[in-house]
């Protein structure tokens, strides 16, 4: 099978979904003939025209307002934030008009949009550049997150989002875009809500998201040689939440580390956590869960705090490590 | 330094304990081996006296309260010692050697005991699987010593402690069991899986009652339901709600077995020194008899009903305020004599309130004989998990027909109670037309 990046595997989703239907289309800050802050869209504009990939002004708040409103009419548009950061300016229309209108019109509206961002530190983009602010649209009832961490899962998850009618937010990671993986030339679309076990193991459950389930998959391989076997689960879909999948992993190994790169405190480990304890794998867990997470600091612009400010493969190693003390 | 004043562990089947008085008020000085308080138990009334010298600082019970034996019901201290204000809800006599007299509760802050990282909240320190597995295995999570940091149990350590002890019991059956002397193995669980569960341990530990026919002259004395009274209402409700009882009778003529024990008696009386009663005669022939009927001669275990190898006889014997009833082990195997022997020294043993634990194992069959009173005939209770009972009546001169002929005969009337989940009317009738035949013509019993 041909290998790909994450990038090319998120660009190739966006440009089969607008070849297969005329009411998909991109808008965002500078993704036309520049590609994007990034380069995902690089290319694309040659492909589609300036209609169908269009730049906007800075203005998050009235990319995602005419995202909604282009979707309300019955479009289905993909926007992209340059830095998941400035999501707290798209937030009033995600939260207020995106994530409610559908309830609040009975069924009768429905957005189907997909907003894509960059989250993540490990760029030296300091502290307004670098977060992961996930949780926080987690929260929402109407929302459906989305943390892709491999090419192939970005390339069927993110033609699923666009497929779906509700909004749903498609959180991508800065150092992953260049991570390559085995990717299908023809499209295909990952259910929305459910996880991947990356990797199998006996003694240990390690729920780790986006870019931490490559620390976590190397975590578990220097583990291996101490005699551990992680099975490392990435739930993939943030909301809705593959509890089952979770559950099971823990009941089989007993013991269980959460790790994310966001803010520890209020992160959406807490809440896979409590869900773990509130099914009953309770009953087989053998030791006190590890959940790492980000410092509760603004992300440095030092290279090496800004390493030292989330985990680390070493840390989940520590981590997994507790939990056979 | 505070030193624990227990409610004390004074018998094997003590629980519980009632305090009748405090001689000392909170304050008073108290000299080790001073009358503390008075306490009335299962059976007696005793003065508990003081293991310190000091003041008694505390009394966290009031006269009157019932308390689980154990369990910190004071401190006795110097007058600069401050007490809890609420006494410490774990039993400090975990530690206790025989479980006869408290101890000193270990030092607990610290974790001096790698199991008992524990008493603040009276719970272990055990990861949710531990205590999943410790449920499902009957493994008191108190008696697990934890590998994990602070002592914490992990799921391993249950497990491990179960395969050592082997036998799956309830918690509250280990304990009980540890409390009274009682080996589990000993004990054929009728719980899940053939665990071990409380009543199992109270029917082997102690006095269980049977057809109990005893009405209690019913005066205005309120009697508190306790101890054995307690033990013989639960084990008799338990039986008569659970079992659907069928009892059948026969009349037996006991010519042959009356000629045959005056012959035997002097020679019995010779060698054992005491008298063959009619008794022993019959716990012969129903030896004898169980042994060729096999499915009354069994235990129910809850779901299935297990034979036994062994014919153990019970003998219900009445003691003060109850009954009792030991076990003659192996009554197939033992000749009038050797019934004799075991049968008066039971009974002996009971009466003096000398039985032990061992004197009360695997019964499989009981007797009650009720023929020393005017008692003709009588529906007994099965002694659970038995699965049949002999009430024996008395044994009377009555006219009967012999060869065509009226006689004058000397009868007695059995009654078998069976349970009929598990027994049918044929094979119990079958059973007991043996026991009669045999006992009408007791040199069967040479066969």
């Amino acid at each position: 099978m041909r290998e790909i990046t994450y990038l090319e595997a998120v660009r190739e989703a966006m440009s089969q979904m607008m070849r297969e239907n005329d009411d998909v289309f991109i808008m965002g800050e500078d993704i036309g003939v520049y590609g994007g802050a990034f380069g995902v869209t690089r290319g694309m504009i040659e492909e589609f025209g300036a209609e169908r990939v269009r730049n906007t002004p800075i203005s998050e708040s009235g990319i995602s307002g005419a995202a909604v409103g282009a979707a309300l009419t019955g479009m289905r548009p993909i926007l992209e934030l340059q830095f998941s950061d400035f999501i707290t300016i798209a937030t009033d229309q995600i939260v207020n008009q995106a994530a409610k209108i559908r309830y609040m019109y009975g069924g009768k509206a429905k957005v189907p949009m997909v907003l894509r961002t960059p989250a993540g530190s490990g760029t030296g983009a300091a502290a307004q550049h670098s977060q992961s602010l996930e949780a926080w649209m987690t929260h929402i009832p109407g929302l459906k997150v989305i943390q892709p961490s491999t090419a192939y899962d970005a390339k069927g998850l993110l033609r699923a989002a666009i497929e779906d009618d509700n909004p749903v937010i498609f959180y991508e990671h800065k150092l992953l875009y260049r991570t390559k993986a085995d990717v299908p030339e023809q499209p295909y679309s990952l259910p929305i809500g459910k996880a991947d076990i990356k990797r199998q193991g006996k003694d240990v459950t390690v729920v780790a998201t986006s870019i931490m389930v490559h620390k976590a998959l190397e975590a578990a391989g220097q583990l291996k040689q101490d005699g551990i076997e992680a099975e490392v689960v990435d739930p993939r879909t943030l909301v809705p939440l593959d509890i089952e999948t979770i559950a099971e992993s823990v009941k089989k190994t007993g013991r269980l580390v959460v790790v994310h790169e966001a803010v520890k405190r209020g992160g959406y480990g807490a809440e896979i956590v409590s869900q773990v304890i509130e099914s009953e794998a309770f009953d087989y867990l053998d030791a006190p869960i590890q959940r790492l997470g980000g410092l509760a600091v603004p992300i440095p612009y030092n290279p090496i705090l800004e390493k030292s400010a989330v985990p680390q493969v070493e840390d989940i190693v520590r981590a997994v490590k507790a939990t056979f003390k | 330094m505070l030193n624990e004043v227990f409610m004390p562990k004074l018998g094997m089947t003590m629980e519980t304990g009632t305090i009748i008085q405090w001689f000392k008020n909170e304050g008073d000085p108290v000299k080790q081996g001073e009358v503390l308080l008075e306490v009335m138990t299962d059976k007696i009334n005793i003065e508990v006296e003081a293991y310190h010298t000091g003041i008694l600082l505390k009394k966290y019970y009031a006269e009157d309260s019932v308390v689980p034996v154990n369990l910190v019901i004071g401190y006795i201290g110097e007058a600069s010692d401050q007490a809890p204000d609420a006494p410490p809800l774990v039993k400090g006599g975990e530690e206790t050697e025989e479980g006869d007299k408290p101890t000193a509760a270990a030092e607990v802050p610290g974790g001096a005991r790698q199991n008992a990282a524990v008493p603040e909240y009276g719970k272990p320190r055990a990861t949710p699987a531990a205590r999943k597995s410790a449920r499902e295995r009957g493994v008191e999570l108190r008696s697990v010593p934890g590998s994990g940091e602070n002592g914490r149990i992990h799921k391993a350590d249950v497990e491990n402690f179960a395969s050592e002890s082997g036998i799956r019991a309830t918690p509250l059956a280990r304990r009980v069991a540890e409390d009274r002397g009682v080996d589990l193995v000993s004990i054929a669980g009728s719980g899940e899986r053939g665990k071990v569960l409380h009543a199992d341990v109270e029917q082997a530990a102690v006095p269980a009652a049977t057809a109990g026919a005893e009405t209690a002259a019913a005066a205005d004395r309120m009697i508190k339901l306790q101890g054995m009274r307690k033990i013989i209402a639960t084990r008799m409700s338990q039986s008569a709600f659970t079992a659907p009882h069928v009892t059948i009778t026969a009349t037996v003529d006991m010519t042959n077995v009356q000629s045959l024990r005056a012959e035997l008696l002097p020679e019995i009386e010779k060698q054992t020194g005491n008298r063959l009663s009619h008794t022993e005669i019959i716990v012969k022939a129903a030896a004898v008899c169980l042994g060729r009927h096999p499915s009354l001669n069994a235990r129910w275990s809850g779901e299935a009903v297990v034979l036994q190898p062994d014919v153990n006889i019970g003998l219900a014997v009445a003691v003060k305020d109850g009954l009792l009833v030991p076990v003659i082990q192996r009554a197939q195997t033992l000749g009038l004599a050797d019934l004799v022997r075991a049968s008066k020294e039971l009974a002996a043993k009971a009466r003096d309130n000398r039985l032990k634990p061992e004197d009360f194992f695997g019964g499989t069959f009981t007797i009650s004989n009720l023929g020393k009173y005017a008692v003709d005939s009588f529906n007994p209770i099965i002694n659970q998990p038995e699965v049949a009972i002999l009430g024996v009546g008395q044994i009377q001169d009555r006219p009967v027909v012999k060869d065509g002929q009226l006689a004058v005969a000397p009868v007695m009337t059995l009654n078998l109670s069976f349970d009929h989940r598990v027994i049918d009317g044929a094979p119990a009738a079958a059973f007991l037309t043996e026991l009669k035949n045999v006992l009408e013509k007791p040199f069967q019993l040479l066969i």
